[in-house]
């Protein structure tokens, strides 16, 4: 407990922590100009239900009908749809509508663009084709030999999930048009990019101030030749993870709290993260598991938490090892960079190019597509794979630096 | 002298040097080398910087009306010599694509036409075709020269109203200097991390050893502090000396000297303030990451004189190179004279740095000469 405390007192460690949550609160508050926006799809939900059907749809199809028509009236103009109502339209023309009626021509613009989307679902789900994916895939990046069979195989693989997905019918459930809006990039890269990098650099921090403090204090001859001695080393280990934890579910919490204030996710908590809405860039995605927007969340903040937890180990046995806080964390961040360009040295011919992928670095930045198919590090099993390689490492490492603190000079 | 030179063996040890290298190594391949092993990056871009060469031999570093009749001129020529290079391929008049205004124009749907079109592009690479596109879009440019292609405030109007008064208009592929502003704000963070890293530690190393209460007893006492301060700018001066020359050195694989005396204003996209040579510009560039460097160098030791460990030390700088990163490297260096900001706010910036940096470091000066240093 007083090792925790040597962090919690020291004025900088607060002063960061605080000016990173106000720092990702302002970034969330600043991107929300499309909040209001978005609480279309929670009607849409609470009016015709989760999944897409061809009757709900129909009867979607149907009320935007009403509604144009009750429009053309209130406001004599004649169109077929409003999306080219809304192209024809000058700006003159934009500002002699009343608040009232522009709000409803905007609101039933997005309503159509919904529409058009779930009907054309099936149309652009079988335009999929993730065998060729597969093989774009390897010319992008010039794979040959050993990596590009591995690779062909796991898009095989994908390929079967694929199928399995839309039999499911994952991708017929309502959520926010990833093509409009891109919330999911937004919270699970963005945001989540911002949490990580953040916490990272407050739990490296903290690792190394406790274990590193008797050293820079000039106090370890008196400390480590106490009754308790060296085995304060296992206080500080324990004190470390305790601030670790605390630092990320803190900021989680607050990066999170007000990103959920900010936009409504009340209603697509249950929609399937496969969602054909949740399609941003020339591919959906395509989870390995049929999970949900909420289990989706709690995994990513899961992984947030291991990795930020390795990371701390890796960081104590480092300080203990080098007895100076400041070679500790550059020697951290050196390590973090360096095993995120490790795949680029290897051979594009061999499989090691995908093993070095499977590193912590990769793993938290790449945490929006992580439980996805395709790409590098699409493997099914990455996730679980790297955490609990890199737990045994880590493990290894610590109990190694330990091991060897406990007959090192102190002096 | 001899005492800054012993300080500065103290800052530039050897483990200090090889920790340096590491650092550089990493962010040399996180940051710099694409702009060096990728330049020109892919097509269009290695023909802009082809046809930007062949300009500057023939037409010089301006290109008047008569240069650019010329020009287009040669367009002309070049695409019929592109029409007889179809015409004498007989799948491509099968399908319809018989010139090459035909083949441009290709229809999106027509799943032939597409194969032909792709086939002369991207398989063959036919350098011939990708210059015709190089060149008809600097033609559009040059159309287009009076409209300055942003929503501009009156004084950027003014200034571009001017530049097109001279004669000085946008005309050259822009691949050059966008690849020389990403690789310049690449070796600005590289230089800087390098500096902070490397003065960071010294002054509360020896604060920590306890090598004050033997140092300011000696004869040269309390002045010493001045001459560390001094050893410090030296030895960051250096290392930023020796990490320049050695990118720099990497930079002229890059092959764009042919570019130096073209004014900056000539490319495309990139109007600024002042009308330096494209030469002049890089040298400002060099001069910019100096001073941003002095300037952290002189933060770090500010900070390194009045922090208890090396964790605040690190925390209260992560901030500013936050600032730095995100938004600082833009304005201060890249766009160092771009119109997109204000022509007096990059001034005024340097100087408010300059002066706080400074002055806080004379602000220390003077505390250490009164400072209990038993506390």
């Amino acid at each position: 407990m007083y090792e925790c405390r040597k962090v919690i007192q020291s004025p900088i460690f607060l002063g960061l922590f605080l000016l990173f949550s106000v720092y990702n609160i302002y970034l969330i508050v600043s991107s929300s100009d499309h909040k209001e926006e978005l609480k279309i799809v929670n009607e849409l939900i609470d009016t015709y239900g989760r999944d897409i059907s061809d009757t709900s749809l129909a009867q979607l199809d149907q009320d935007i009908q009403q509604e144009m028509t009750q429009l053309k009236r209130s406001a004599g103009l004649e169109f077929q749809s409003v999306h080219e109502l809304l192209e024809n339209m000058s700006l003159e023309e934009q500002e002699a509508y009343s608040q009232e009626h522009w709000n409803q021509i905007q609101q039933l613009a997005v309503k159509e663009m919904y529409f058009n989307t779930a009907r054309s679902i099936d149309e652009s789900y079988a335009g999929i084709d993730i065998q060729a994916t597969g093989e774009g895939e390897v010319r992008m990046y010039g794979l040959s030999g050993s990596s590009a069979s591995y690779l062909l195989q796991e898009y095989e693989k994908l390929d079967k999930r694929f199928e399995e997905l839309v039999k499911n019918g994952e991708q017929k459930q309502w959520f926010f048009a990833g093509k409009a809006y891109f919330m999911h990039s937004f919270l699970f890269q963005t945001v989540f990019r911002h949490i990580i990098i953040e916490s990272l650099l407050l739990i490296v921090l903290a690792t190394a101030l406790i274990t590193a403090y008797e050293f820079e204090q000039k106090t370890q001859l008196l400390t480590f030749s106490t009754k308790r001695g060296r085995k304060l080393m296992k206080d500080k280990f324990s004190a470390s993870i305790a601030i670790a934890v605390a630092t990320m579910i803190l900021l989680l919490g607050i990066t999170l709290g007000t990103f959920f204030i900010v936009f409504d996710y009340s209603h697509v908590w249950s929609t399937s993260i496969s969602s054909a809405f949740n399609w941003e860039y020339n591919f959906p995605y395509i989870a390995w598991w049929d999970i949900s927007v909420g289990t989706f969340l709690w995994l990513a903040a899961g992984m947030v938490l291991a990795g930020g937890l390795l990371m701390s180990c890796l960081t104590f046995a480092l300080a203990t090892v080098v007895k100076n806080s400041y070679i500790a964390f550059a020697g951290i961040a050196l390590f973090f960079v360096a095993v995120l360009l490790l795949p680029s040295f290897m051979s594009k011919s061999s499989i090691l190019f995908f093993i070095t992928g499977y590193n912590l670095s990769q793993l938290l930045l790449g945490i929006s597509n992580s439980f996805m198919g395709g790409g590098l590090t699409g493997s099914r099993n990455y996730e679980w794979l790297t955490v609990s390689c890199w737990t045994l490492i880590a493990a290894g490492i610590c109990f190694a630096a330990y091991r060897r603190f406990t007959k090192t000079d102190i002096g | 002298m001899r005492m800054i030179l012993n300080e500065m063996k103290k800052i530039l040890t050897w483990r200090m040097l090889t920790f340096l290298l590491l650092v550089n190594t990493v962010l040399y391949f996180l940051l710099i080398s694409f702009d060096i092993e990728y330049f020109p990056n892919g097509r269009p871009a290695l023909d802009g910087y082809r046809l930007g060469i062949e300009m500057i031999e023939e037409y010089g570093v301006k290109m008047d009306e008569e240069d650019m009749l010329d020009f287009s001129r040669q367009y002309k020529s070049l695409k019929k010599e592109a029409d007889e290079y179809l015409q004498a391929r007989p799948e491509f008049a099968a399908a319809g694509l018989e010139n090459y205004e035909k083949l441009i124009t290709s229809d999106w749907n027509n799943e032939e036409q597409q194969k032909l079109s792709n086939q002369i592009f991207h398989e063959e690479q036919v350098d011939l075709f990708w210059e015709l596109q190089e060149r008809s879009r600097l033609m559009e440019f040059h159309d287009m020269k009076e409209m300055i292609g942003f929503e501009a405030n009156a004084l950027q109007q003014k200034r571009f109203d001017e530049l097109l008064a001279e004669g000085k208009y946008q005309a050259y592929s822009e691949v050059v200097i966008q690849n020389f502003k990403d690789f310049i704000v690449h070796v600005g963070i590289t230089v800087l991390f390098s500096v902070v890293l490397l003065i960071s530690p010294f002054i509360l190393k020896d604060r920590t050893r306890r090598l004050l209460d033997l140092q300011y007893t000696a004869k040269v006492g309390r002045n010493l502090y001045k001459t560390k301060l001094i050893a410090g700018i030296l030895s960051a001066g250096m290392v930023i000396t020796v990490l320049l020359a050695f990118y720099f050195s990497l930079y002229a694989q890059n092959g764009t000297s042919p570019y130096f005396g073209l004014g900056v204003n000539a490319f495309i996209a990139n109007l600024t303030w002042y009308d330096p040579t494209f030469l002049q510009y890089i040298w400002l560039c060099i001069l910019a990451i100096y001073v941003i460097g002095i300037i952290f160098t002189m933060l770090a030791m500010t900070v390194s004189s009045v922090v208890p460990n090396f964790v605040t030390l690190i925390g209260i700088q992560i901030p500013l190179l936050f600032v730095m990163l995100l938004v600082g490297f833009k304005i201060l260096l890249s766009h160092i004279i771009s119109v997109q900001s204000p022509q007096w706010l990059v001034p005024c910036l340097y100087g408010l740095l300059s002066i706080v940096s400074a002055g806080l470091l004379i602000y220390l000066i003077r505390r250490e000469k009164l400072r209990d240093i038993l506390e």
